[in-house]
């Protein structure tokens, strides 16, 4: 298998996770990359990629795993045939299966657009609850591992798994508690996969 | 990316559709003739267009600037409405007012209000008079509602008439050497298969390309962004049909039939496939079955590209084959036998028995298939009630024949009915549309006698038909009723969700135009709106199959010999005749 970690920037950041998908599955169809595909009467292509990141944020920490016995430059090749915006960043070969989506503990954010707070304050909170857009509320306080700000960038570090909280979602809760309006989200890293050195 | 734009795009429907960027996307090359390639519909339509494709890449070839814009969804236009921000090419981002050249592709009349539209949210102003002398880009129209240009004559400079593949790209040399708008304008309309409405000629020849095979075709396709209606490789076996429908505008229009060779349709299939990374490749004619090479052809593909995944589609009753079927996954049967009875068959030159449709329906039902649609044509000129109860005769034909075997599945039919439209350039010309009175009596006819198990029955809105016909059929007042009507809040008409009747109606209204003035029968000393394009196919003919249809008689297609449309000199299966 081969696991890489890619860009998801430059409008790319507007691919929904499906599209996304077969998009990867197209690059590697154009540049040659045979991928193993499943037995099923549609046959898949092993394809995994980490979980679906919001459209309009965008990432220079995006992963992925593919079932292939390519041997070549995987970066070059693939990045010769990817969409604007989709850029393999580096690969590694590794051996049995990977599921990237199964092992990222948790990923870090700039957003953009907040007006400066003291984040010690939302971090000395025992409970956030943010009401989502279709009414239901939740504690999302435990999803925050770290609240930052860092220049005129507010960085947060959030858990995923069932807690997962998006990242747009706390920076327009934060807008509305301190000011200013989200104008760009980005992801910088994810934690889980360092033993890849990605 | 500028904060304003994002925000529109993060509060809008799939923004992917207007960010660009697409694999296989033209770079736009600065310093020459401009061209903005328009298809007056949504991205995920507008990208599974085949013509345009064809003229941008004439266009590129010729070292032209090329861009795409397509019509934004209703939700991001009122947000670039809204903030002032002018409608812009799909890569380059460049406002459409920069270009040179905008041209929209019109392959259906019910896209009329959203060439306004864009115009519109490109603050380019919507009428020919209000743009003249200001530095306005050429608003140019193609495709094949352009055989009819006079209800668009108020709001386009240049019509492209005919195949576009050669006159494109001339018309694109013509703009950089003239000195000025007007010596343009004016040495194009002498080009064959161009008219522009301000040097109106007495007659207007379409454009022909001879040779198909020779003729420009894209070696690769923009892979769109987010899935398209048609996300696949489209390679054109031929361009025509020898058939001879009468009630078929396309069937007229494309004439002569052009067949591309198996090696040159191989060479173009391989090339899309590599370079699109699809997996399914759709072999496109009207009548694809009728394609002389079918088999070696598909031969040559599966040797070719054995992991891709062929599509057939408009292929005939009589041409259906349970060899190529076996390969799709397709659980669906289409069938278009348009009327119900052999006589009104006849009538329409629609040369398909019952037994042929029995035959292949048996052949596909021992396949596995167990469900069948079957799309046919009500209001037709001479129908009667009998016709119709025609339609209910073969779904239960059908039936019957299925369950002669025992099968693991119930059959399930669907029968969709449309109305029909007269359109320019058919026998049927000169016929009347059926009025809302008619078309209710023979809904009712129809329901009724196809309540029938397993049998679901969908028709298409009256007033959409109406309209249609009106357009098609429209003269210059109609371009009044146009313009009132996208004044009035029309657009995307062909999309239920957003098509306002009311809208229309109260711009019929305002401009004092009755629907009936083009809906009405013409008598055949008229001169229609339409008839100074000549397409080749002469009137005569046209006239001559008219009186046949009301003497229930069929003439057959092109393969039973030369039926003398008028274009013999031309025709490849005319010469070898």
């Amino acid at each position: 298998m081969i696991v890489f970690r890619y860009t998801k920037k430059d409008g790319g950041e507007f691919l929904s996770h499906l599209d996304l998908l077969r998009h990867i599955d197209r690059t590697m169809k154009r540049a040659g990359i045979e991928v193993k595909r499943s037995e099923a009467v549609n046959k898949h292509p092993k394809i995994y990629l980490s979980a679906p990141l919001g459209v309009g944020i965008s990432s220079e920490a995006e992963y992925c795993s593919v079932d292939t016995d390519f041997e070549g430059d995987f970066k070059e090749a693939f990045n010769a045939h990817a969409p604007r915006g989709i850029r393999c960043v580096s690969y590694r070969h590794t051996e049995g299966k990977v599921n990237v989506a199964y092992e990222i503990t948790a990923n870090a954010f700039l957003v953009e657009g907040i007006a400066p707070f003291d984040p010690e304050e939302i971090l000395r909170e025992e409970t956030l609850v943010l009401t989502d857009k279709r009414g239901r509320t939740k504690d999302v306080r435990p999803s925050i591992l770290e609240l930052e700000r860092r220049g005129e960038s507010t960085y947060m570090k959030l858990k995923t798994g069932e807690a997962t909280l998006r990242p747009d979602v706390l920076g327009e809760y934060l807008a509305g508690r301190y000011g200013g309006e989200v104008s760009s989200v980005l992801k910088i890293q994810s934690y889980g996969l360092e033993k890849y050195g990605l | 990316m500028n904060a304003l734009l994002r925000k529109c795009l993060m509060e809008s429907e799939k923004p992917s559709r207007y960010v660009g960027g697409e694999v296989n996307a033209p770079v736009f090359r600065e310093g020459v003739f401009s061209f903005c390639m328009c298809f007056p519909e949504v991205y995920e339509v507008g990208m599974s267009n085949l013509g345009t494709k064809i003229v941008a890449k004439s266009m590129e070839d010729a070292g032209f600037g090329v861009d795409w814009c397509f019509a934004p969804w209703p939700d991001f236009g009122e947000k670039l409405k809204e903030n002032g921000i002018p409608l812009a090419s799909l890569h380059a981002k460049k406002p459409l007012s920069s270009f040179d050249m905008v041209a929209f592709s019109l392959g259906f009349e019910l896209s009329y209000t959203n060439v306004l539209y864009m115009l519109d949210l490109a603050h380019i102003p919507l009428l020919r008079r209000e743009r003249e002398g200001k530095g306005y880009p050429v608003i140019a129209c193609g495709g094949p509602c352009c055989v009819n240009p006079a209800p668009l004559c108020d709001f386009v400079d240049l019509f492209f008439i005919g195949d576009g593949e050669e006159v494109d790209a001339e018309v694109g040399r013509l703009y950089e050497e003239s000195p000025d708008r007007e010596t343009f304008l004016q040495k194009a309309a002498e080009i064959r298969g161009v008219f522009v409405p301000k040097y109106p000629k007495e007659r207007v020849r379409s454009a022909l390309v001879e040779d198909l095979d020779k003729a420009i075709y894209p070696e690769s396709f923009m892979v769109p962004n987010c899935e398209a209606v048609h996300d696949r490789a489209v390679i054109e076996v031929m361009r025509g049909c020898y058939r001879g429908c009468r009630f078929c505008q396309a069937g007229f229009l494309y004439r002569p039939v052009r067949a591309r060779s198996v090696e040159t349709l191989t060479k173009q299939a391989k090339s899309i496939i590599e370079s699109t990374g699809y997996d399914e490749l759709s072999m496109n004619s009207l009548s694809t079955g009728d394609y002389p090479h079918l088999r070696e052809l598909i031969r040559s593909l599966k040797r070719e590209l054995p992991d891709v995944d062929l599509a057939l589609p408009s292929l005939r009753v009589d041409s259906f084959d349970a060899e190529f079927a076996q390969d799709s996954r397709k659980s669906s049967l289409t069938f278009a036998p348009e009327a119900g009875t052999q006589r009104l068959r006849d009538v329409i030159n629609k040369d398909v028995t019952l037994e042929e449709i029995l035959h292949a329906a048996s052949s596909a039902f021992d396949l596995g298939y167990s469900s069948v649609k079957l799309y046919f044509m009500f209001g037709l000129p001479t129908e009667t009630d009998e016709d119709l109860l025609g339609i209910a005769d073969i779904a239960t034909k059908i039936s019957e024949l299925y369950y002669t075997k025992k099968r693991k599945k119930s059959l399930r039919i669907s029968i969709s009915a449309s109305t029909f439209i007269p359109k320019p350039f058919t026998p049927f010309q000169w016929e009347r549309q059926a009025s809302e009175e008619e078309v209710k009596h023979k809904l009712s006819v129809l329901k009724s006698s196809l309540r029938m198990r397993g049998v679901t029955l969908s028709w298409n809105d009256f007033f959409t038909s109406r309209l249609e016909a009106c357009l098609a059929r429209g003269d210059e007042r109609m371009g009044e009723v146009i313009a009132e009507a996208y004044r009035q809040g029309a657009r995307f008409d062909s999309w239920m969700e957003h098509f306002q009747p009311s809208a229309w109606q109260r711009a019929f209204a305002a401009c004092g135009v009755d629907p009936e003035r083009y809906t009405r029968e013409w008598s055949e000393e008229e001169r229609l709106p339409w008839e100074f394009v000549d397409i080749g196919v002469s009137r005569e003919f046209f006239l001559r199959e008219k009186h046949r249809a009301y003497e229930n008689r069929s003439t057959g297609g092109c393969l039973q010999g030369c039926k003398g449309c008028g274009l013999q000199e031309v025709c490849p299966k005319g010469k070898e005749l």
